[in-house]
C-alpha cells in the first residue's frame, strides 16, 4: 500500500525487485488445491453413497418435474427475493424452517426412546425423584441461606443419593399411577410450556405475557391429546413432537415478531411455502401416477430390524443401540477427560522433580490418542468382560470401551482449551482475592468451555463411527431387537453396516449398506450441529 | 421490609390457590389412574408395549418365553442362523442375536468361555476345543443342520480350466506346490496363480486342509486370506489367473461374476459341478456338513435356548435353508436331531 509513497525515496528493499511474489502465489495455489482436493473427495464419496441409497434414477422423470415445480421453484424464488431485500429476512426464513425440522428429528429420537427403551412409569418415577432431590436442595438453600460448603454438599448428597432413589422406588412400586397420556402431558407438555412461559416473561419483562404464552401452549398440547388415535397421532407422539418441534418454533416466531414491531415478518411464512409445496407435490404425483425413486433409505428402513431380504432390512435396533452407546460414551468419558485435563493444567506441579512425572504422563496420553482402535477393543474385552465379568456385547461395555478410546482425545483438546485461557485472567482473579478453586470455577472453566466442547464434539463424532472395538467386545452382527436398557445386548450402526458389506447379495453390499451409511452420517452431522449451536451460545456469552 | 410484607400477603393467596388447584387436579387425575403391575397393557399409547415386555421378564414359564439366545461362530452358518432367528422372533418374545466370528474364533473366544449359547461351525469341533470347553464346564452338543457345496471358482476369462481333481487342488494350495498354471497342466498358461482363500480362523480353511490336502497338511502362506468371502470374489474378478474357494451361497449370488470349477475326487472320476442337487445326492465331492453346537447347560437351564433350538432343527429341514444356498437336512436327520435335543435337555 505504501510502496507508491516509499518508492521514490529509493531505499525500500521492494524496489530492488529481489523479492519475487511468485513463491507466495504458488504456495497459496497449493493450499487451495489441497483444500479443494479434500473437499471434492469427501463430497464425491458422500454423493456416490447417497446416490446408491436413494437411487434417483429409478424415479419417473415426471416425479422430479412435479416436485421441481411445486417445491424447488417457489421456495428458491422466495429465498432469492428475501436475499435481495437484504434485511435478514432470508436468515429468518431458513431458521424458521430449520428449527421445526431439527425439533422433529430430536422429537422422533426421544419418541423412539420412549417407545422402545424407557418405560413410562420408570420415567415418571425418574422425574419425580429429580423434582424431590432438586426441591430439597433448593428448599434447604432458601431456608438456611448460604451456609457452609460442607453442609450444602451433605444436603446435596443426601438428596441425590438418598431421597431421589427412595422416591423412585416408592413411585415405581406404587399400586396406582396416572395413565400414560397424563404422564406424557405433565412431564413433557407442562415442562415445555412452563419453560417457554418463563422465557417469554423474561424476554418481554412481563409476567402476564409469560403466563399467556404458558396457558396458550399448555391448552394446545392438552387439546391435541384428544385427537383420534386412529389418525396415527397418539398422545405420546403428539405431546413429544409438540414439545420438541412446535414450542421452540413458537418461541422463535415470538422473538422475531417482538423484534420487528410494526413490519410484517414475512420470513416466517417460508416454512409454510415449503410444506405446502411438498403436500401439493405429493398429491399431484399420486394423481398423475408418477412413481418416486425406489430408495433403500426410507421410513421402512429406519423403523424395522435387519432381515435376510434386502427390501425388508432396516437399521432401527442399531440406531437405538448407537444412541444408547453414545449416552454411555458421553457420561463415561467427558467428566473424566475434563477432570484429568483440569488437574494436569491447573493443579499438577509444573516445576520440581514431580513435574517430570507429569510430563511423562502427558506424553503417554498423547501417545494413547494414536493407539489403533482394535487395541482398545481388546482392552475393553479384557477389562470389562473378562475381569469385571460384564456380559459381552452389551451397551455399557461397548460404550465404556469406546469411551476409553476417545478419552485421550478429550483430555488433550481440553488441555489445549484450558491452556488458551490467558494467564492475565487468572492473575486478575487471584488479585481480587479469589481462591484457586474459585478461579477455576468462575474464570477458567467458563472461558475454556467452548474449546473443550469443540474437542469433545469431534471426539464423539469419531466414537459413533467406531467399528473395530465393537467387533472385539462381541457386539453381534445381527440383533433384531433394540436394547431395552444399558445392560442389554446391542448392535451399533457401524457394526450393522459392516455386517451388510459381508453379505453375499449385491443388494446388501451396495444398496442397504449405502442407506446405512447415509443414516449414520446424518445422525453424526445432526449431533455435531446441535453441539456446535450449544458451543456458539456459550462463546457469545463469555 | 415493605417488600417482604407485600410478598407475604401475596404468598398466602397464591398458596391457597395452589392448594385448591392441586386438590382439584389430584381428584381429576385419580379418575385416570392405572395399575402398572396388573394391567399396564391397556394404559394407552405406547406404554402398553413397555409394560408387556416388563411382564414377560417376570413370568418366564410355559409359552411365555423371554430372555436372550446368543449365537456365535462360523460365517458360513451365519446366514442360516440369522434367517432362522429372524423367523423365530416374529412370534416369540425372545431376543436372539447372531454373530459371525469364524468357527474357531467362536469356540475359542465366546462359546467355550461360556459367553454364548450356540456356536455355528463349518467343520466338526476339534479335540483341543472340546478340551477347552470342558475346562470351563461347557459341554457342546453337536447338531448337523445343513450341507454346503464348497465351491472353487476362477475368473470368467479363464477358459482353459473347467474341472480340477483333489490332487490338482492340493498341488495348487499346499506349501511349496505349483507356482504357475502350467505346472499343473502344460497346456495351461505359464502365469502365476493369484490365490484367495479363507483365513485360518475359518472352518472352511480347516475342512479344505483335512479333506483335500491331507490330515496333517497346511495351506501355502502366500495367498490372500480373508474373513470376508466377498473379498475373495472381488479378488477373483480382478485377475484372469486368480482362484479361490468359498461357500456355495456366495457363488449363488455371484454366478455372473465368477466361474465355478467342476470337481472330481481323483483323476479318473467324473467331473461334477457344485449345486444343491449334487451336494444332496452326494455326487459332489466337496460337499461338507454344517453344524451348530449348543451348550448343554444352556439347553437344560434356559427355556428360550431349548425352544429356539427346537425351532432351528425343525426349520433346518425346510426350503428356508435351500433358499439361502445350502442343502437342508433330511427328515431322518431332523428326527435324529430332535431326539438328541430331548436327550440332552433333560426334558
Amino acid at each position: 500500500m505504501a510502496t507508491g509513497h516509499d518508492g521514490p525515496t529509493g531505499d525500500w528493499f521492494g524496489n530492488s525487485e529481489q523479492i519475487s511474489r511468485l513463491p507466495g502465489k504458488v504456495f497459496a495455489a497449493t493450499c487451495l488445491a489441497a483444500t479443494l482436493f479434500g473437499i471434492v473427495m469427501v463430497a464425491g464419496l458422500l454423493v456416490y453413497v447417497t446416490k446408491d441409497a436413494i437411487r434417483p434414477l429409478t424415479a419417473n422423470p415426471g416425479w422430479f418435474l412435479v416436485f421441481f415445480l411445486t417445491l424447488v421453484v417457489p421456495s428458491t424464488a422466495l429465498l432469492a427475493y428475501f436475499g435481495r431485500r437484504r434485511d435478514g429476512e432470508a436468515t429468518v426464513a431458513l431458521t424458521a424452517l430449520g428449527i421445526p425440522f431439527f425439533g422433529l428429528l430430536l422429537g422422533s429420537g426421544v419418541l423412539m426412546l420412549f417407545i422402545d427403551v424407557i418405560g413410562i412409569f420408570e420415567w415418571l418415577a425418574f422425574v419425580a425423584a429429580t423434582i424431590v432431590a432438586v426441591g430439597v436442595i433448593l428448599g434447604h438453600r432458601r431456608v438456611r441461606g448460604r451456609t457452609s460448603f460442607l453442609e450444602e454438599l451433605l444436603v446435596g448428597v443426601v438428596a441425590l443419593v438418598g431421597l431421589g432413589p427412595v422416591t423412585y422406588q416408592f413411585i415405581s412400586t406404587f399400586p396406582t399411577l396416572p395413565q400414560a397420556w397424563l404422564i406424557y402431558l405433565f412431564t413433557f407438555g407442562l415442562g415445555g410450556a412452563a419453560i417457554a412461559g418463563l422465557l417469554v416473561a423474561r424476554r418481554r419483562n412481563d409476567r402476564r405475557a409469560g403466563l399467556t404464552a404458558f396457558t396458550a401452549l399448555f391448552v394446545t398440547v392438552t387439546a391435541g391429546v384428544f385427537i383420534d388415535p386412529s389418525t396415527g397421532i397418539t398422545p405420546p407422539v403428539w405431546v413429544i413432537l409438540f414439545t420438541f418441534a412446535a414450542i421452540p418454533t413458537a418461541l422463535y416466531a415470538e422473538g422475531v415478531v417482538r423484534r420487528r414491531q410494526g413490519s410484517l415478518p414475512v420470513g416466517l411464512f417460508f416454512p409454510f411455502v415449503v410444506v405446502a409445496g411438498m403436500l401439493v407435490g405429493a398429491v399431484l404425483v399420486d394423481l398423475l401416477g408418477f412413481a418416486g425413486p425406489q430408495a433403500w433409505l426410507d421410513i421402512q428402513f429406519l423403523t424395522s430390524a435387519n432381515s435376510r431380504f434386502p427390501e425388508e432390512a432396516g437399521i432401527y435396533p442399531a440406531l437405538i443401540g448407537s444412541i444408547l452407546m453414545m449416552v454411555v460414551v458421553a457420561i463415561s468419558s467427558f467428566p473424566i477427560g475434563v477432570g484429568a485435563a483440569l488437574y494436569l493444567e491447573e493443579y499438577a506441579p509444573s516445576s520440581g522433580p514431580l513435574s517430570v512425572v507429569v510430563k511423562f504422563i502427558e506424553i503417554n496420553i498423547a501417545n494413547l490418542a494414536g493407539v489403533p482402535s482394535v487395541v482398545y477393543g481388546l482392552l475393553g474385552l479384557a477389562l470389562f468382560v473378562n475381569w469385571l465379568d460384564f456380559a459381552s456385547g452389551i451397551v455399557v461395555v461397548g460404550g465404556m470401551t469406546v469411551g476409553l478410546l476417545i478419552l485421550p482425545i478429550i483430555i488433550i483438546s481440553a488441555q489445549e482449551a484450558i491452556r488458551a485461557v490467558p494467564g492475565s485472567l487468572r492473575q486478575a482473579s487471584y488479585g481480587m482475592g479469589a481462591t484457586r478453586w474459585q478461579t477455576i470455577r468462575r474464570v477458567v472453566l467458563p472461558e475454556a468451555l467452548p474449546g473443550i466442547l469443540t474437542g469433545s464434539i469431534l471426539a464423539f463424532g469419531r466414537a459413533i463411527g467406531e467399528t473395530a472395538p465393537l467387533l472385539m467386545i462381541g457386539a453381534a452382527a445381527s440383533v433384531f431387537r433394540a436394547p431395552n436398557g444399558f445392560f442389554d445386548i446391542f448392535s451399533a450402526m457401524p457394526r450393522q453396516i459392516y455386517t451388510w458389506v459381508g453379505q453375499p447379495s449385491q443388494e446388501f453390499q451396495y444398496g442397504v449398506m449405502a442407506a446405512g451409511v447415509v443414516t449414520l452420517v446424518t445422525v453424526m452431522i445432526s449431533m455435531n450441529a446441535a453441539a456446535i449451536l450449544i458451543r456458539n451460545k456459550y462463546e457469545r456469552r463469555s | 421490609m415493605t417488600q417482604q410484607t407485600s410478598d407475604g400477603t401475596d404468598g398466602v393467596s397464591r398458596r391457597k390457590f395452589l392448594v385448591g388447584a392441586g386438590t382439584a387436579g389430584m381428584l381429576g387425575i385419580a379418575g385416570c389412574t392405572t395399575n402398572p403391575g396388573a394391567s399396564s397393557g391397556n394404559s394407552g399409547g405406547s406404554g402398553g408395549g413397555n409394560g408387556s415386555s416388563g411382564n414377560g421378564s417376570s413370568g418366564g414359564s410355559g409359552e411365555n418365553l423371554s430372555g436372550e439366545v446368543i449365537v456365535k461362530g462360523s460365517s458360513t452358518v451365519y446366514p442360516v442362523s440369522a434367517a432362522i432367528a429372524e423367523e423365530y422372533m416374529t412370534n416369540h418374545d425372545v431376543n436372539v442375536s447372531v454373530d459371525s466370528t469364524g468357527s474357531g474364533g467362536g469356540f475359542q473366544n465366546h462359546f467355550c468361555p461360556g459367553n454364548a449359547d450356540i456356536n455355528g461351525a463349518s467343520r466338526a469341533i476339534k479335540d483341543s476345543e472340546v478340551q477347552l470347553c470342558s475346562d470351563n464346564g461347557v459341554e457342546p452338543v453337536e447338531f448337523q443342520i445343513a450341507s454346503d457345496a464348497l465351491t472353487v471358482a476362477v475368473n470368467n476369462e479363464a477358459d482353459w480350466v473347467d474341472c480340477l481333481s483333489f490332487d490338482q487342488l492340493a498341488q495348487i494350495w499346499k506349501p511349496d506346490g505349483a507356482q504357475t498354471w502350467s505346472d499343473i497342466n502344460s497346456d495351461w498358461p505359464d502365469e502365476e496363480f493369484e490365490l484367495y482363500g479363507p483365513a485360518s480362523s475359518s472352518g472352511t480353511f480347516d475342512w479344505f486342509i483335512e479333506n483335500v490336502i491331507g490330515e496333517d497338511g497346511s495351506l501355502r502362506s502366500d495367498y490372500e486370506p480373508t474373513e470376508n468371502d466377498n473379498r475373495i470374489i472381488q479378488g477373483i474378478q480382478g485377475s484372469e489367473y486368480a482362484m479361490g474357494f468359498f461357500g456355495f451361497a456366495y457363488y449363488e449370488e455371484n454366478r455372473e461374476n465368477v466361474k465355478a470349477v467342476q470337481i472330481k475326487e481323483n483323476a479318473d472320476g467324473n467331473c461334477v459341478e457344485p449345486s444343491i442337487e449334487n451336494a444332496k445326492s452326494g455326487d459332489y465331492p466337496m460337499a461338507r456338513p454344517l453344524f451348530i453346537y449348543a451348550a448343554q447347560s444352556s439347553l437344560e437351564e434356559k427355556q428360550q435356548v431349548y425352544s429356539f433350538m427346537e425351532y432351528y432343527l425343525n426349520q433346518a429341514e425346510t426350503d428356508l435353508v435351500s433358499e439361502i444356498g445350502y442343502v437342508p437336512t433330511s427328515t431322518e436327520l431332523r428326527d435324529e436331531n430332535l431326539s438328541k435335543l430331548e436327550e440332552y435337555s433333560g426334558n
